[in-house]
């Protein structure tokens, strides 16, 4: 292997995740020399995507004591000798840690577009939104038309919904009506204020695809999660809002960031972790001495890692990952005229939908399901990706949810495969009381690239004036049509 | 331009490149150039050139590791849909075919089934056989053998054992020399003549059929509007 020790570094990046992947991608034009290493023998960290086999790796990592945002991870899979409901091998399967959906007006799309990586990723649409009621699945309206249509809503809730809706893609102009209750929960504010019944207060909280029950998840953190929602449809075609990349989501956006990177001139080392760093003052420049995993040493300007210490008291999720042997026709099929062919569709099941002996349910949970056109899986399967927030019941909660969806879509698909796992926050974050963070958002949070945008600037330094940030040119036209790079030569 | 006169379908078509000097291969086929010592391609995303068949014309995507694999850190995306790929071995080199092997290997696991293969012994310059049309197959094996300036060859894997091999994988083979442009077309032309017509899609042009245009593009969103996507299309040919 070669050395990675007899180069002064501009930065060690330590780390593939999203963010930090997103961080080498605005690098790889600053002609800076960058370092990019990952602990793990692949791209992504905690937005990673995985075979069935690399998952049954992961699952003993996790639980091994390594120190990673993970927790409690369990596998499940079916015995059954029955051949249609078997699962195929292992790298039939692209199973992510990274499902969140991208609302279309969210600025990571515009700046993949800009950084011209976006050549490099499909787009899939998220296609409609369910809410699992008492006894069915009920599609969300999709617009005012489809409101005035559905028959299970009275008129006078009807007024009170067009109303809210009038108003909240406003809200910004409208400080007056909500600023007085912007900590109190939306439940009340939508009862108070519009006269919604609870059935309406829980398709309002589904579209913030907040974590908390509509009591307590707060107006002033749901009016602009609710006007993305709406303003979003239809940026990119009719009857969407958000899409997903095609192969895992996120942990695709991560390798297409970090081979720009690799493009840009960047070393990447999988498999090597830091495992601690000093900071000397007396060399020129405050050069940091960092320790790789591998015993190397090398000397970098600037370190790049995620923080060590993690709150254990924060908010933490559950999530489940399973495989059914159905392709779910119904569940993606288009509601409206020329909209591509949905890959991912949302079920919300709003608390108390589930109970189990134990606990009834205190906090909705989300159901993203991903087609086999998302490349995630075999035809005539999906993947669904189930979230609610931890408690001590989470993991029964789970399991009843997916058992309810199951029975009330059509063919009865049987469970093939569950992966059950539980993930912490990526972020000590005092101001944890009121929002989740980031890491844990079920639509890509946008905190996120301000964050990649700072990392930048501080590797940077007094060039960030000038050069711009997430724009580059088309690298690719070096073919023999181009004359003018020919002259090069 | 052949676009708009020759009313042949165009596919694109993703290659990767994997092994040693790949890169000066693909520089000699798509831009006539040659580079003493070439670098991984630093600054390339990937690299276009068509290759004209009798019937249609395939347009390659070339892409290269870009350094990725130097500590075997390629991501699964380098493979995602690549129709063909290009595994180059040093002939001088004892070693090199043993990483090609690997490499063959890794394709095998991770790429798509119907992947077409070549694998290419390069620097055929330093053999004393350069003078031959023909290098391929048993004859230009027999010629070294029986060369009288032995002395000056440099070859450490002999044509019969690489060969054998891939025949062994089902994979093409060629040996060239990026150096001097010896066979380089006829790699490129032998993998656009073995991709199946079926495996092809994107089709463009007027004679591409509607069946190439799978339910796959039905979900596919575009980020940029589709006049983006029309004058990309539309150049460059």
């Amino acid at each position: 292997m070669e050395s990675l020790n007899e180069t002064l570094w501009d930065v060690v990046i330590s780390g593939t995740g999203l963010k930090h992947s997103l961080l080498a991608l605005a690098l790889s034009r600053s002609n800076k020399k960058i370092l990019h290493v990952d602990q793990n023998e692949y791209y992504g960290d905690a937005e990673a995507a995985f075979s069935l086999q690399e998952v049954d790796e992961w699952v003993e990592r996790v639980n091994a004591v390594s120190p990673s945002n993970f927790r409690n991870a369990s596998l499940w899979k079916t015995t059954t000798s029955n051949e249609s409901d078997k699962l195929s091998f292992s790298r039939a399967y692209t199973l992510t840690l990274s499902p969140q959906i991208i609302y279309t007006r969210s600025k990571l799309l515009s700046q993949l577009v800009s950084s011209k990586v976006y050549r490099q990723l499909e787009f899939q649409a998220v296609g409609n939104w369910w809410i699992l009621g008492e006894h069915s699945l009920n599609r969300l309206p999709n617009g005012r038309e489809d409101i005035f249509r559905d028959k299970s809503i009275d008129n006078r809730a009807k007024r009170g919904l067009m109303k809210f809706l009038k108003f909240v893609v406003d809200y910004e102009n409208q400080n007056e009506l909500w600023q007085p209750q912007a900590d109190s929960g939306l439940a009340g504010f939508l009862s108070s204020h519009f006269q919604l019944p609870p059935n309406l207060q829980n398709v309002i909280c589904a579209l913030t695809l907040s974590l908390d029950a509509p009591e307590s998840t707060k107006v002033s953190w749901s009016l602009p999660r609710i006007a993305r929602h709406l303003t979003s449809i239809g940026v990119f075609g009719p009857g969407f809002g958000a899409v997903v990349p095609k192969w895992g989501g996120g942990a695709e956006i991560s390798q297409v960031a970090c081979r720009a990177g690799a493009v840009g001139g960047g070393i990447y080392v999988l498999g090597i972790g830091v495992k601690e760093s000093n900071t000397s003052s007396e060399e020129a420049g405050n050069i940091t001495h960092v320790h790789l995993s591998n015993e190397d040493v090398v000397k970098t300007r600037h370190l790049i890692q995620y923080p060590a210490a993690r709150s254990t008291d924060a908010k933490a999720v559950s999530k489940v990952i399973a495989i059914v042997s159905s392709s779910l026709t119904t569940l993606f099929k288009n509601s409206v005229e020329g909209s591509p062919l949905a890959a991912v569709s949302v079920i919300v099941l709003p608390v108390s939908t589930v109970i189990v002996e134990e606990a009834s349910q205190a906090t909705p949970i989300y159901i993203m399901a991903h087609s086999n056109e998302t490349g995630e899986c075999p035809a005539g399967q999906c993947v669904l990706y189930a979230t609610m927030l931890y408690s001590e019941h989470s993991k029964q909660l789970l399991d009843a949810a997916l058992d309810v969806f199951l029975a009330r879509v059509e063919d009865t698909p049987e469970l093939l495969y569950k992966l059950y796992y539980e993930q912490e926050p990526e972020e000590e974050n005092e101001a944890q009381t009121e929002s989740l963070d980031p890491s844990l958002d079920l639509a890509f949070n946008d905190a996120i690239l301000e964050d990649v945008e700072s990392l930048w600037k501080t590797v940077i330094g007094d060039e960030a004036e000038q050069a711009r940030f997430m724009r580059f040119e088309d690298r690719e036209g070096m073919s023999a049509d181009d004359d003018e790079l020919d002259e090069g030569y | 331009m052949a676009d708009s006169t020759a009313p042949k379908p165009s596919s694109s078509v993703k290659l990767v490149l994997l092994g040693e000097a790949a890169s000066s291969l693909v520089l000699r086929f798509v831009n006539n150039d040659f580079q003493e010592n070439k670098e991984p391609t630093i600054g390339a995303a990937f690299l276009t050139q068509k290759c004209n068949l009798p019937t249609r014309t395939i347009k390659f995507e070339i892409w290269d590791t870009a350094g990725q694999e130097r500590f075997a850190s390629l991501a699964p995306m380098y493979y995602r849909n690549a129709q063909s790929a290009l595994v180059v071995y040093d002939l001088t080199k004892p070693t090199s075919l043993i990483k090609a092997k690997h490499w063959v290997a890794e394709l095998q696991r991770q790429a798509s089934p119907g992947i077409v293969i070549a694998l290419v012994g390069n620097k055929l310059d330093l053999t004393n056989e350069t003078s031959s049309s023909n290098p391929l197959g048993e004859d230009g094996d027999g010629e070294a053998a029986e060369g009288e300036d032995a002395d000056g060859d440099a070859r450490k894997i002999s044509t019969a054992e690489a060969k054998s091999y891939a025949e062994e994988e089902g994979l093409l083979f060629f040996e060239t020399s990026a150096k001097l442009g010896t066979n380089v077309t006829e790699v490129f032309t032998a993998i656009a003549n073995a991709i199946p017509e079926t495996s092809l899609k994107g089709a463009r042009g007027p004679g591409a059929s509607q069946a190439a245009a799978r339910t796959e593009d039905q979900s596919r969103v575009n980020l940029t509007g589709p006049r983006d996507a029309a004058s990309k299309e539309g150049c460059a040919c």
